[in-house]
Parts: structure tokens; C-alpha cells; sequence
């Protein structure tokens, strides 16, 4: 069913208001002004049962509720922040060789160029953690929450280019019109809140000064389901969610007004015809009315103390910010919001990537890891999963002209680096190795597919069992493949 | 809600196909093979590869080929229902590792099957529609059309009754938005209700097919099959032209063309003999999928998606089959295997298309349409820029007289080498590689193209306490920043050296980089030039040095004009360049040189200002002038021209360049509005097609030839093998599925679920038809009456099934929730367009033009540059119209694939990435939010209004009623009035308070509001409009 469930919605209109109109709009307005609806709300979500989900999900009892994905659109590079290859320097220059290659199909833009040098990267890598885990000097604040994630150096995917490796993590698939992982959850586990949306998506852009890669709704649209688990960007400007204020000159009480007469005419025409979808539109109009409440009140940050905005750093007082959304997602986990889509644009460095991936890691860094220290502090670590990376790897070799401080990395599938926390994953871990040219995995694969078994069997969701028949296919996000990660698991 | 609707619906339709209560006769099709499609045919199932124990239950030969595998009429002796049936169950099949689980009833039905005897039928939808006998029904009185018979029947057999007429105002308004997409108007609602003549309804549904709105509304469905969108889709997602074939859809269906000719043209068009200019239009309907030029992207991968996704879209949209299963092995399901699908494919793999392509608007081929005015505006342009050229040309001739008149200054002195390229090295020699000569800007030059390495030898072994210049021309062909020469002791990496280099192309050009090294990389100066050379084109280059022992003392020429630079590293080391050789394509330190070079020259002293202008600029010039005119190769003539113009001519001169830019931009700009459309073609030779071993590009396998899945009937034995052949097999009588596919595309309309539910999927795992008799009967009637659609909308909504009141008694909407025993009227939302459409008609804004370039309604502002790539590409930016554009039917909305318009897709309208062949109806908050807050809906309640107050008599209950009537066709209830007076009555009171707020509501939207209305009560007015064009039953179509 719907993550703005119907059934469920109705109960508790009738609940709330009855049936009569005389005072609908009081009580609606006493039980949303109220603070201790929100108190409640602040005190998460735990105890909130799901709606909206199929029966007999979760499958088994999940580690996870939800799901933040900080997905780094463009691909950063993992040699430069994750992967330390310390023997490169000897080789600077010199060719890739063949044997590491392996034939490896390279895009056009790379593949006109006769020479493949071997760029070390220019950062410096530092020990970190419990475990003196590698880690770029660009990355001074992640290296603080090591201890509270996984990194997976070996993650691979079969794509190339952004559109279909992109298209390949968000839904499973690289050819459009699959669901998004998202909306797959959200269509199995149904939603927590009934003030929002199960399934929220924010978009921040690039620090970097080369151009970004563009994003499509395809990696946040519900494919073959139902419409109504796509998910719903929140935007900086403007309305949070489309359409969500009133127009000027009607305020919220010539709203509730226009509702009540609405509401009484839509029960007239039920009445008469039966068919349950009237009943089902009066439950939408007054979870929208609802969402006019609680938007503003999630989206309104009057309210952090100060203390919050030294963690994220200073960016995250500017709206639509990647710390911003950071804070926001935070916000969001807290009223239970089922999957939290983050994207941020910008990390494509095909050329200048010393310049550009510096200013990335400046503006995303601090709010990464404030984002796992706040959950944690909070309490809402343990039932959160969080997940860092792109869509593919950069390529050890050069792309352009290689200098000793400047040059560029072309996409590489063959393995990159993403970080998991919180809701089922172990801390302070690393798996998967790679060559001394980070370009092959040495040991411990980890497929985009497996990714996304693991993800939803946090969620306790056995990816084979989590299906929808389409064209007479039983569809699933994992597509054919997939095997749950063990070793990330706590 | 999927799944709990689902299992009613499927109990359901097992009860209903039991031909009696007491007989438990099996129907093979209908239950049994269902059960072993979803449940088996994975593992036992028509694709061989993955078959476990040989066993397979997809075809007869498959079932009872084995001994003791079904044992007809005796299960208790057949291994099959043993296996399914086995108390243990961790040996009973399906396996739990595959998700599949038989319910008791599944594995009685299968035991009552084998029972009594095991019968076995193909899949009906592989078998030709037979037509059957018109059914014979109690209540003859109902019965209107033949289609009534077969509805009745099986509702008889149910003991039901169908509903009641609706009322006169319902059906009306069902079958003008069902025909027209649009509510009827208050004439229109007068007339029939006042029409009491038998006839009064059939006058109704022929005025509305006459309607050119009629192919407008048809036209919506088939552009979701069709995949129809404004952008191409993948990564940058910038615009495309398409809507002179979505214009074409239109008149086709508002032409009544047959649905065989329909279908002919778009999938062949182009091959008819004389094909006109629509058939090649037509052929449209393959090249809306998404197109792609992602950079880097790998040419084949997409062309092979292209391939690919016209393969599903004609697979769905006329057979509804699932081909696009069997790409990657042979169907899980049904019987198609992977040679079919790419056999498939490969009539769609000869047209002279590029993998990537479509970054200016349209992919190759392309057809533009000009109008007549357009031709002859074109004609006359062309002819003003040809005299505006020759009167240019003869102006130069004069100037170039004078040029060969002037002396020329010597620029020999101090020179130590020169190469010239001359188709030879002289002195230098290739090292690796290959290499070629060409035409230069001045003499011949050599073509790098295949970037080989050469190496010049002693030649440049200068000292950096000495001065010193080389000069050369270039054309780079590579973006990649890359070494044009280099000369070093032993490697950049070590030991002195010096390089001439080009950094990474911008758009702005490749900036000159001069390193002069003492030890290794980091060591010396490095210059940056901070203008460059342009890519693809002729530049001189000359890097001069004083010998001072300083980055000042050397300076950069390009085009014989000194160029600023960067620094790195004021000092130049004091040393000798003397060890080591001249290289150029040495690509030990990064990229080869790639591209053309030519006149390389080496100096010992440096060159001043006046020489370099000589060198890279007069001594070019003037050796081009000294080139008969008609013996000047393309670039020179170009140069040429470009200096006299830039340089030397005179005011009056170059006015005539100013006149003939213009002109030249007239024409493009032309060209631009000139409207084009992507089409269908054949290469001379086709493509080879493969089978691709898991559906990837790079497996190629088996070569393949075009075909037709083989469990269909063949191809005729003589017929070419191309798209035309493929076409007219499609629309053969004797094709089993595309009469029965196309028809069920016109019930779903109507009834909001086909006869077949599944309309994308007609095999084994589709839906089975809710009443098979009757999808049979209206296929053969399609065929019949010679593909008539028309004749076909009409017989259907001239049905009694389809004129029943939708009213459901909780006992029906138990029993039947979706109502596919069609004991009521089908009510549904509307969809997306339709919901917009009918707010703009109320609105009166409605502008009702039919075609033309798609428009951009008010939408919020930044949703598509928040996403976008930028740059020069088109549809980046969202530049809303204006003025009438604003109130087009929705259809015409620019339909940007990777940001949907958001108020149609928040009603479930497609993206149309895929072909889509029913949209799904689901019912949200963010609906809502829509209606109630949209400037579009704002704006359609305030002109709402203002319509009201100007129609309807001068009472509040006057106003009342008539916008009720307006939007519902009825009077409101007394209820109902009461409930929108009170608002009224309370809203007039809040505006009359708060003018300001008053004036903000009715401010919304481009459109100016009345200002013979008082604001107030134009405000109070605008939120019942507000809140009628919210009703459930506004949003509904009954």
C-alpha cells in the first residue's frame, strides 16, 4: 500500500476528527500545534508501528529502519581518499601496464589517448582509528568516525559512464525502468510517519569548478510500481515539497475551511457510489493538510542550538547545502522517514581533480561525519544504516596531461570505495583489497547487487523474496544476482 | 495494495471460468497453466540453459515426453504431482530456495487436471481468435450490441444483474471526456438532455468521433506505447523534435485510418513504394525511445539499446508479448528464445544511425519540414548570401592584388634549420609509428594524426645562457593536454631538457606550455600561455628566448602576435640542452602529439616582434596570395578571407562582412525554426545482427537474420526479410495477437482494465482474459470491419455494458472489487492530462489548438537546473511560456524525460522512458497538494469564477448552482449547496476584512482578473471554485 498509507490514514482521521465538520479544523489544528506531538516525534520513531507495507515484511527482525544514502554523484576518486597506494610514487609516469589492464574497455575519453601514465595521488594519507586505518588528508573528520564504519574498498560495478552506473546503484539496473532502492523499500516496509513521506530525496550541489553531472528523477522514480512510492525531493527553495504552501492570500485557516467543505462534499459522493478510492482521496487531503504542518516544522531549524551547527559546520545554516541536507536527513531519521536519498553533485575530476576534489572534500566531509556522530549521540545509529559512495571508481592512470600536482582520472568500474554505518554494519572495519594500482580487486569482491542485498537485509528484507510481477517477471532490485556481505555485518 | 487486490482477483477468476457447479472440469489454459508458468517454468520451463532435470512443462512434448511424469487420469502414479504434493517439505517442489510456493488449491487443481485426463492446449493467445456464436442471455431486453450478450451471459451464469442506465448528465460527461478528453459544455449538456429521440445518445457519440478532439484524446495512449517525450532521455537529456509525429498520430486517428495502414506506416512507411512525406513521418514511432551522447559513452553499447528498446516497444505495443525477456537467455515463460528476440531486432538494425548521437536536437536520420513560406524564405536567403559572398570576394581580390605588390621582409636570418614537411622527413626520422603528409597553411606539413614518434636529432641543442627561438605550425586534433616537442637528456623525469607542450583543450583553446629543466620534473621554469591555439585549426607558434637566464626573457607568439603568460619559476637554471636528441611524439611523460604540424623552424637569436608577425602571420598571407584563387584549398580560402576581413578591410568593407553574417545567421536561425522530426531509413547494407550472450554488446555469438518468433505463423516464404515484410505480418488476419491486443487498448480505456488486464503481457504469466468469448469476438469484429477504430470505439460505448450506472452495493464491490464481471459502469480517476484539461475548460482558458511545438506551463522555478548538466545544451533551463501558450491541452506540455513535468506526473502520468501500456492510478497527498495549491489550479479557479459570476443569474445560489452544474453536470444536493454557501458566506466575510489577502488569491496566474469584481468576493468565490475543482466526482469520470 501507499507510504502515505490509506487505510491507515482514515482510521485515524476518523479518529481525530469524526465525522461531523463542526470542528474539524479546531482539533486538527490543537493536535498538530501541539508540542507534545512533535516532543514525541523529536523522541524518534522507535515505538511508531509501520503501515503500509507488504505482509510478512520485514522477513526477519531487521537491524535497520531506514536508510540514509549520501550518494557522491560523479564518482570520487578512491585512490585519492581511500584506497593508499604508497608504491605508486615509484612508478609515477610510467605506463599501465597490460597485465593490469586486462583488456579493460575505457571510455572515449580516455581511449583516443595512447598513453595511460600512473598518477600517484599528490594527498598525503594518515592512520586512523583503533585499527590505523589509511586514510586521505582530506578527509580529516571522516578519519574521526573510522571506528563507527566500514569502508568496502572493493565495491565494482559493470558500467562505464554515469547515466548507466548510477542508474546500475539506484535501481540494480543500468537501462531505465527499474525501481529505485528506495522505492522498493518503501514499497516493502511501508512508512513510520504519518506526516511525511516514506521516501525523501535532497539534492546538493557541487563544491568542485569543473562542471557536474546532470541527475535524472529515473534514480528516485518508483519504475514499474505504483507511482506513489517514487520519491519526494525536498528542495532548498521554494516550496520544501511541491505545492506544499498555500497561495498567498490563503492561510491556513481558509484552508482548513476549504477542506471541511471539501471533506463533507467527498463523503456525499461516497456515500452515494461506495467505491473506496473517495474514501481513500478525503485520508490524502488530510495527510496533505498534515504536511503542511509537519514540512515547515522538520524543514524550520530555529530550533537546533548552536552545538548543532559547530558539528555540521558552517555550510549547514545554508539551505540546500550538502551539510544542510546532512542535518536535514538527521532531522528526517528522527521522524522516521523510511529511506533518506541524499545526492551531491560535482565529484566527476577528470581534469584539475587536485583542485576540484579538495573543494569537494571540503564541503562534504565535516557534514559526513557529524551526520554519524549526531545519529549516534542521539541514539539513532543503531537503527540507521548509512551508506557513502558514488556510482564507480577513478582510474589509476591520467587522464590528460600528468604533472607533479596536477592531473585527471577517468571512470574505472573495476573497483571504488564506499562506506557503510550504523542499523547492522560492524564498526571500524575495512574489507576487500585491491592491486598496487587500486584497478583490480585482489580479494573480496563486493558487486553493486551484493550492496544492495546487504542494504536490504539490514532492513531485514531478503532481496530473492522482496519481487514484483511485471510483464510476467517476478522484477527485484537485485535484478539475477546478489548475495548478502557477511563481513559487513555486525 | 497490489498484492491484496491481486488474490481476490484471481480467486475470483477462477470461480468464474468453472463452466458449472457440480462438473470440476480443468480448463488447462486458464488454471492450470498459470500455476506452472509462475511456479515452474524457471527451472522447467522453454529456456534450455537453465532446464534442471531435463524436465520441462512449456509444451505438450515437454509434459508427457518422459514415462510416469503426468500419467493422464491417474496422479496418483505421476512423479510431477508426487513431487508437488510430498508431505516433506523440503523434498516437495518448488524447492524453497526459489521463492515459489503451491497453495493446497493450486495442487488440486493440478491433481484434478491429471485426474481427468490431462488435456493439453496451446496458449490461447498463440492460437487464432476464432469467432464465436453470440450467447444466447434471459434478459434479451438489455441487450444493445453484441458486446452485451457476451457481458450478460456470464452474468447470468453468476447470478447477477446489471446495474441501471445512468443518468443522462453522467453518461455525458463519461463519453465526452472517454472521446474527447474533455468534460461537455453547457450547450451540450442542454441538448441532450432535452433530446428525447431514441437516438439522442448515438447523435452524442458520432458528434464526438467527429470531433478533432477525438484524436487528440486517442493519441495519449498511443504516445505512452510510443515512449513519446520532447528530450532524449539518458545523461544530458537536451531536446528533440518529435511533434510533427505526434501531430501525425492525431490526424491519423482523427482521419479514421485503419489500424492496419496505422500500424504499417510507423513501422515502415519509409519502405512503401512512393512513400509520401507522412508515411516517412510515421516511421517516427521507432525513434522515440531514448537516445544517448553521454562523453566517453561507448557507441555500440548504445546502438545495440536502440535495437533493444524497439524490439519491446513493437513487441508490446502491437503483439503484447514480453520479447524483451528473452534478451539476455531464452524466455522464463514463454515460448521465445533468444535468436527470436535478436532475429527480432535485426529488421531494426539497418537504419544509418550513430550509437551516440543527438546533441544539437535531432539523431540521424532526420527529416526537416519545411513550410512553404519556410522554402522560400530559405531560397532567398541562400541567394542573398551568395551575392553578399561574391560582392566580398571581389573586394578582397583588389586587397590581394595590392599584397602581391608589397615587399616581403627576410626572415632567414639566423636561421639554423627548417622542416618543411614536404612529403619527406629530410634530416629527421620516425622512430615508431606512422606518418603522413598533408596540405599545411603554408607548404605541406606532416599528419600526426596516427601520433608516431620522430625524432630530429641534433637539431635544437641550444644552451639556456644563450638565445634562442623555434617557431612551427600547429593543428592539435587530441583535447588532451600532449608534448609537441621535446628535447631532453635523458628523460623528463631527469636531466636537462626543454619541451613545447599543450595544455588540456578548453572550449577558449589549448594554451602553449614551455618547460626548460635543469634536473627532473620539478626542476626550471614552466610558462603557460594564457591565450591558446584552437582546437582542430591552423595556428603559428613561435616561443622566442633573450638567453637572459629569466622567464621574462622568453615570450610566446601565437599567430605572430605575443601572447601573456604564467610563471613557474622565474630562474632558469644555467644549462647546457646540448645531451639528448629533438623528439616529437615521445609519449613517455603523458600524451603523443596528435594532430598536424608544419614549418618547424629553429633560430639562434631571438625573434622581435615585427619578425614573429611576419613569421606567423604576413609571410603566410602572403604565400596564400601567391595561390591562384581557384587553386586555394578550403582553410586557406577561409583564412584568407577571415584576415582581410579582421585585419585590413576598409569601413564600407566590412559592412559587407556585418550584411553577410547576418544573413548567414538569418539562415540558421532559419534552420532552427524550420521543424524537424526523426524517421526511419535503411542503410544499403544493413548491420549485421548477432545473438549477444547475455545481452551484452560485446558478446557477439551466433549471426542472426531478420525473423519472426517461431511459435507465431511465418513470414511469407518469398517476402523480402525487412521492416515493411514485418509490418504487414503484424497486421495479417491471421496474426493471433494484434487484433486482440489492439482492442483490449481500446476496453482499458473505457473500462480502466482491459479484458485482459496484463495489456503488456498476453502470455503465459499475463492475466487471463475475464471473458475470453468476448475479447475473441471484438477481434474478429476488428478484423472484420477492416481495422475500423472508429467503428470500434462506437460499438463499444454505444454498449448497455458501458452506459451502467457505476453505483456498487457493498455485496458487488466484495465480489467483484474491480469490476471485471462489468455488473456496473466503470468510474475512474482521470488521467493527469485530463484532470488539467477539465480545470482550464471550466476555467474558460482552455486554448484548443491541436499540434504543434510542445509548450511550457507554469511550473516551479530551478526543477530542472538543479539537476541539469548546463552548458550550451538545450532544455537545461525551464523558459516558461506565456500568453495562450500556458492553457494548451496538457498533451502539448514539454515532456523532459529526466525532470517530468510535476502536476501530470503527481497523476501518474509516464515518463516515457519505456513503453508504457497502461498507467497505473494511485491516489496521494502530493494530489492534493496539486490541486489545492498549483498556480495553474489557482489561476483555473479564479477565471472559474469570474465565468460563473458572468454566466449564471445574480443570486449566491444562482452562482452556486450553476458552477456546480459546470463541473458535475447536475444540480448540488441541498447538502451539498449549503456546504459551498457557508463557505462562501464565511470566505466573503474573511476577504472583505483582509482586501490585501483578497487581492493576493486572485492575482495568481498570468491571466489578469476582472476588475469589475469586487476583490472579496472575487476571492470568496475563487475557493468554491477551488474547492469544486478538488471534488473527488470533478477529478472522477463516472
Amino acid at each position: 500500500m501507499d507510504p502515505f498509507c490509506e487505510h491507515e490514514q482514515h482510521l485515524t482521521r476518523r479518529q481525530l476528527f469524526g465525522r461531523t465538520s463542526k470542528g474539524i479544523g479546531v482539533m486538527a489544528l490543537a493536535s498538530l500545534l501541539n508540542p507534545r506531538l512533535f516532543a514525541e516525534v523529536a523522541n524518534g520513531p522507535g515505538s511508531a508501528p509501520a503501515f503500509g507495507g507488504l505482509p510478512g515484511l520485514p522477513h526477519f527482525a531487521p537491524k535497520a529502519k531506514r536508510v540514509i544514502f549520501l550518494h557522491q554523484s560523479g564518482a570520487p576518486s578512491q585512490i585519492d581518499l581511500y584506497d593508499y597506494k604508497p608504491k605508486l610514487m615509484d612508478i609515477a609516469g610510467t605506463e599501465l601496464p597490460d597485465s593490469i589492464r586486462k583488456g579493460q574497455r575505457i571510455t572515449g575519453m580516455t581511449s583516443g589517448q595512447n598513453s595511460l601514465p600512473v598518477a600517484p595521488s599528490i594527498f598525503k594519507f594518515n592512520r586512523a582509528g583503533e585499527n590505523g586505518t589509511w586514510i586521505s588528508e582530506l578527509l580529516p573528520h571522516t578519519a574521526k568516525i573510522i571506528d563507527d564504519i566500514t569502508i568496502v574498498k572493493t565495491v565494482n560495478t559493470d558500467a562505464i559512464n554515469h547515466d548507466p552506473a548510477i542508474t546500475f546503484i539506484q535501481t540494480g539496473f543500468q537501462q531505465p525502468g527499474r525501481p529505485s532502492m528506495g522505492s522498493w523499500v518503501t514499497y516493502g516496509l511501508g512508512s513510520e510517519n504519518h506526516n511525511l513521506p516514506a521516501f525523501v530525496v535532497l539534492i546538493s550541489q557541487a563544491n568542485a569548478l569543473n562542471r557536474d553531472q546532470p541527475l535524472f528523477t529515473r534514480l528516485w522514480s518508483s519504475g514499474f510500481l505504483p507511482s506513489k512510492y517514487q520519491g519526494v525531493r525536498f528542495r532548498a527553495s521554494g516550496d520544501p515539497v511541491l505545492f506544499l504552501a498555500n497561495p498567498d492570500g490563503i492561510d491556513a485557516e481558509t484552508r482548513r475551511a476549504m477542506l471541511d467543505g471539501l471533506d463533507e462534499l467527498n463523503h456525499i459522493t461516497e456515500k452515494e457510489y461506495g467505491d473506496p478510492e473517495i474514501s481513500a482521496r478525503i485520508s490524502q487531503y488530510e495527510m496533505a493538510y498534515r504536511m503542511q504542518s509537519s514540512v515547515p516544522e522538520l524543514t524550520d531549524l530555529s530550533k537546533e542550538p548552536a552545538s548543532t551547527f559547530e558539528l555540521y559546520g558552517p555550510d549547514s545554516r545554508k539551505p540546500g547545502t550538502y551539510a544542510a541536507n546532512c542535518l536535514m536527513a538527521r532531522r528526517l531519521a528522527e521522524r522516521g522517514v523510511r529511506f533518506i536519498q541524499l545526492y551531491h553533485r560535482g565529484w566527476d575530476q577528470h581534469n584539475d581533480l587536485p583542485r576540484d576534489l579538495g573543494l569537494q572534500c571540503k564541503g562534504t566531509d565535516q557534514a559526513s561525519a557529524a551526520l554519524i556522530t549526531d545519529l549516534k549521540q542521539r541514539g539513532l545509529l543503531d537503527d540507521t544504516l548509512v551508506i557513502w559512495g558514488g556510482e564507480f571508481g577513478r582510474t589509476v592512470y591520467c587522464q590528460g596531461h600528468l604533472t607533479k600536482t596536477n592531473y585527471g582520472r577517468d571512470h574505472h568500474p573495476r573497483c571504488f570505495a564506499m562506506w557503510f554505518a550504523g542499523g547492522g554494519i560492524k564498526r571500524g572495519q575495512v574489507i576487500g583489497e585491491t592491486d598496487d594500482f587500486s584497478y583490480n580487486v585482489v580479494s573480496d569482491p563486493v558487486p553493486i547487487h551484493d550492496v544492495q542485498a546487504t542494504v536490504l537485509y539490514c532492513l531485514g528484507v531478503d532481496h530473492t523474496r522482496l519481487t514484483y510481477k511485471f510483464q510476467g517477471r517476478h522484477f527485484r532490485l537485485t535484478d539475477v544476482a546478489g548475495n548478502v556481505n557477511k563481513a559487513m555485518l555486525a | 495494495m497490489i498484492a491484496s487486490r491481486f488474490l481476490p482477483a484471481l480467486l475470483l477468476g477462477g470461480a468464474l471460468y468453472t463452466s458449472g457447479a457440480t462438473s470440476p472440469q480443468i480448463d488447462f489454459d486458464r488454471q492450470v497453466r498459470p500455476i506452472l508458468s509462475d511456479n515452474c517454468f524457471t527451472c522447467h520451463g522453454p529456456d534450455e540453459k537453465h532446464r534442471m532435470a531435463g524436465l520441462h512443462f512449456d509444451t505438450k512434448e515437454g509434459a508427457f515426453g518422459k514415462p510416469g511424469v503426468i500419467v493422464p487420469g491417474d496422479s496418483a502414479h505421476s512423479k510431477m504431482y508426487l513431487k508437488i504434493s510430498n508431505p516433506n517439505v523440503a523434498l516437495r517442489m518448488p524447492p524453497p530456495y526459489s521463492n515459489r510456493k503451491l497453495t493446497q488449491a493450486q495442487i488440486e487443481t493440478i491433481k484434478n487436471w491429471i485426474d481427468s485426463g490431462a488435456k493439453w492446449e496451446t496458449h490461447w493467445s498463440f492460437l487464432p481468435p476464432k469467432r464465436p456464436d453470440l450467447p444466447g442471455v434471459q434478459n434479451e431486453s438489455w441487450v444493445r450490441t453484441p458486446i452485451d450478450r457476451f457481458v450478460l451471459a456470464k452474468l447470468e451464469k453468476e447470478g447477477l444483474h446489471p446495474s441501471p442506465e445512468a443518468d443522462k448528465a453522467t453518461l455525458l460527461r463519461r463519453v465526452t471526456f472517454d472521446l474527447i478528453g474533455l468534460p461537455p459544455t453547457p450547450a451540450e449538456l442542454d441538448a441532450f438532455l432535452a433530446d428525447k429521440s431514441p437516438q439522442a445518445y448515438e447523435k452524442v457519440v458520432d458528434r464526438l468521433l467527429a470531433s478533432p478532439h477525438y484524436g487528440e484524446r486517442m493519441a495519449v495512449p498511443w504516445l505512452d506505447l510510443a515512449r513519446y517525450a520532447d528530450t532524449h532521455g539518458y545523461h544530458i537529456d537536451s531536446a528533440r523534435e518529435m511533434w510533427p509525429w505526434r501531430d501525425w498520430v492525431i490526424k491519423a486517428f482523427n482521419n479514421n485510418m485503419p489500424y492496419d495502414e496505422f500500424t504499417v506506416n510507423q513501422i515502415a512507411g519509409d519502405l512503401l513504394p512512393n512513400a509520401t512525406q507522412s508515411q516517412i513521418i510515421a516511421t517516427g514511432f521507432n525513434r522515440n525511445h531514448m537516445i544517448n551522447f553521454e562523453g566517453g559513452a561507448i557507441p555500440e553499447e548504445y546502438q545495440n539499446e536502440y535495437i533493444v528498446d524497439r524490439i519491446e516497444a513493437t513487441s508490446t505495443t502491437w503483439l503484447g508479448v514480453t520479447l524483451g525477456c528473452a534478451r539476455c537467455h531464452d524466455h522464463k515463460y514463454d515460448p521465445f528464445t533468444q535468436k527470436d528476440f535478436y532475429s527480432f531486432g535485426a529488421f531494426f538494425n539497418g537504419i544509418p544511425e550513430q550509437g551516440l548521437d543527438g546533441q544539437k536536437g535531432n539523431a540521424k536520420p532526420f527529416l526537416q519540414l519545411p513550410s512553404k513560406q519556410q522554402t522560400e524564405m530559405k531560397d532567398l536567403l541562400l541567394k542573398a548570401i551568395k551575392d553578399k559572398d561574391a560582392e566580398i570576394g571581389a573586394a578582397q581580390a583588389k586587397w590581394e592584388q595590392q599584397q602581391r605588390e608589397m615587399p616581403v621582409a627576410d626572415i632567414t636570418s639566423g636561421l639554423l634549420a627548417e622542416y618543411r614537411f614536404e612529403d619527406s622527413l629530410g634530416p629527421a626520422r620516425i622512430v615508431t609509428g606512422k606518418l603522413t603528409y598533408t596540405d599545411g597553411r603554408v607548404g605541406r606539413a606532416a599528419n600526426l594524426e596516427e601520433e608516431p614518434q620522430l625524432s630530429l636529432g641534433e637539431v635544437g641543442a641550444f644552451d639556456s645562457r644563450k638565445p634562442f627561438t623555434i617557431a612551427l605550425w600547429l593543428k592539435p586534433e587530441g583535447p588532451s593536454g600532449m608534448a609537441v616537442l621535446q628535447r631532453y637528456a635523458k628523460s623528463p623525469k631527469s636531466g636537462p631538457g626543454y619541451e613545447v607542450a599543450l595544455d588540456y583543450c578548453s572550449k577558449e583553446g589549448c594554451n602553449i606550455i614551455v618547460r626548460m629543466r635543469s634536473n627532473g620534473a620539478e626542476s626550471g621554469t614552466e610558462m603557460k600561455s594564457q591565450r591558446g591555439v584552437t582546437l582542430h585549426e591552423w595556428s603559428h607558434v613561435a616561443v622566442s628566448y633573450d638567453g637572459s637566464g629569466f622567464a621574462k626573457g622568453v615570450q610566446i607568439y601565437i599567430n605572430g602576435r605575443s601572447v601573456p603568460a604564467t610563471i613557474a619559476g622565474d630562474k632558469i637554471p644555467a644549462v647546457s640542452f646540448a645531451a639528448g636528441e629533438l623528439q616529437i611524439g615521445n609519449k613517455e611523460w603523458g600524451t603523443a602529439f596528435k594532430g598536424e604540424l608544419g614549418d618547424l623552424r629553429f633560430y639562434d637569436r631571438r625573434l622581435y616582434a615585427n619578425e614573429a608577425l611576419e613569421l606567423g602571420l604576413l609571410n603566410p598571407l602572403h604565400r596564400v596570395v601567391e595561390v591562384a584563387a581557384e587553386r586555394r584549398t578550403p582553410d586557406q580560402q577561409k583564412w584568407l578571407r577571415k584576415y582581410f576581413l579582421d585585419e585590413t578591410a576598409n569601413a564600407s568593407e566590412k559592412q559587407l562582412e556585418t550584411d553577410y553574417k547576418s544573413l548567414s545567421k538569418g539562415l540558421d536561425e532559419l534552420n532552427k525554426e524550420i521543424p524537424s522530426t526523426m524517421i526511419m531509413s535503411e542503410m544499403a547494407k544493413p548491420r549485421d545482427t548477432f545473438i549477444l550472450a547475455r545481452g551484452d554488446y560485446r558478446n557477439r555469438g551466433e549471426q542472426v537474420f531478420p525473423n519472426t518468433p517461431a511459435v507465431l505463423p511465418p513470414l511469407p516464404r518469398d517476402a523480402p526479410r525487412n521492416r515493411l515484410t514485418l509490418a504487414k505480418w503484424i497486421v495479417d488476419p491471421g496474426n493471433p495477437l494484434t487484433a486482440r491486443v489492439a482492442v483490449n487498448h481500446f476496453w482499458q480505456m473505457y473500462f480502466g482494465i482491459g479484458l485482459v488486464k496484463t495489456a503488456e503481457d498476453f502470455g503465459s504469466q499475463g492475466d487471463p482474459p475475464s471473458n475470453q468469448e468476448l475479447l475473441d469476438w471484438l477481434a474478429t469484429e476488428f478484423i472484420r470491419t477492416h481495422w475500423d477504430v472508429k467503428a470500434m470505439q462506437r460499438l463499444i460505448v454505444m454498449s448497455a455494458v458501458y452506459r451502467q450506472s457505476s453505483e456498487v452495493s457493498p455485496e458487488l464491490l466484495e465480489k467483484d472489487p474491480e469490476n471485471r464481471l462489468l455488473a456496473r459502469g466503470p468510474r475512474f480517476r482521470l488521467p493527469a492530462e485530463m484532470i488539467r484539461d477539465n480545470a482550464l475548460t471550466l476555467a474558460g482558458l482552455l486554448n484548443d489548438k491541436i499540434g504543434g511545438p510542445s509548450v511550457f506551463p507554469y511550473q516551479p522555478p530551478g526543477l530542472w537546473e538543479e539537476m541539469a548538466f548546463g552548458g550550451d545544451f538545450s532544455a537545461q533551463k525551464y523558459v516558461q511560456s506565456h500568453g495562450a501558450d500556458l492553457y494548451r491541452r496538457s498533451m502539448y506540455t514539454f515532456w523532459k524525460r529526466s525532470v517530468p513535468f510535476p502536476s501530470l506526473n503527481t497523476f501518474d502520468a509516464p515518463d516515457r522512458e519505456k513503453c508504457t501500456a497502461r498507467r497505473t492510478v494511485t491516489n496521494t497527498p502530493l494530489q492534493a497538494l496539486v490541486l489545492m495549491n498549483d498556480p495553474t489550479y489557482i489561476e483555473a479557479a479564479r477565471a472559474f469564477a469570474e465565468r460563473d459570476l458572468a454566466e449564471a443569474g445574480p443570486t449566491e445560489t444562482d452562482r452556486i448552482r450553476h458552477a456546480f452544474r459546470l463541473a458535475m453536470d447536475r444540480d448540488p444536493s441541498q447538502q451539498e449547496f449549503t456546504i459551498l454557501d457557508n463557505l462562501y458566506k464565511k470566505q466573503l466575510a474573511r476577504y472583505e476584512a483582509d482586501q490585501k489577502a483578497a487581492a493576493k488569491v486572485i492575482t495568481v496566474g498570468e491571466s489578469k482578473p476582472n476588475a469589475k469584481i469586487p476583490p472579496p468576493e472575487l476571492a470568496a468565490w475563487t475557493l468554491v471554485t477551488s474547492t469544486i475543482l478538488n471534488m473527488d466526482e470533478t477529478i472522477t469520470r463516472n
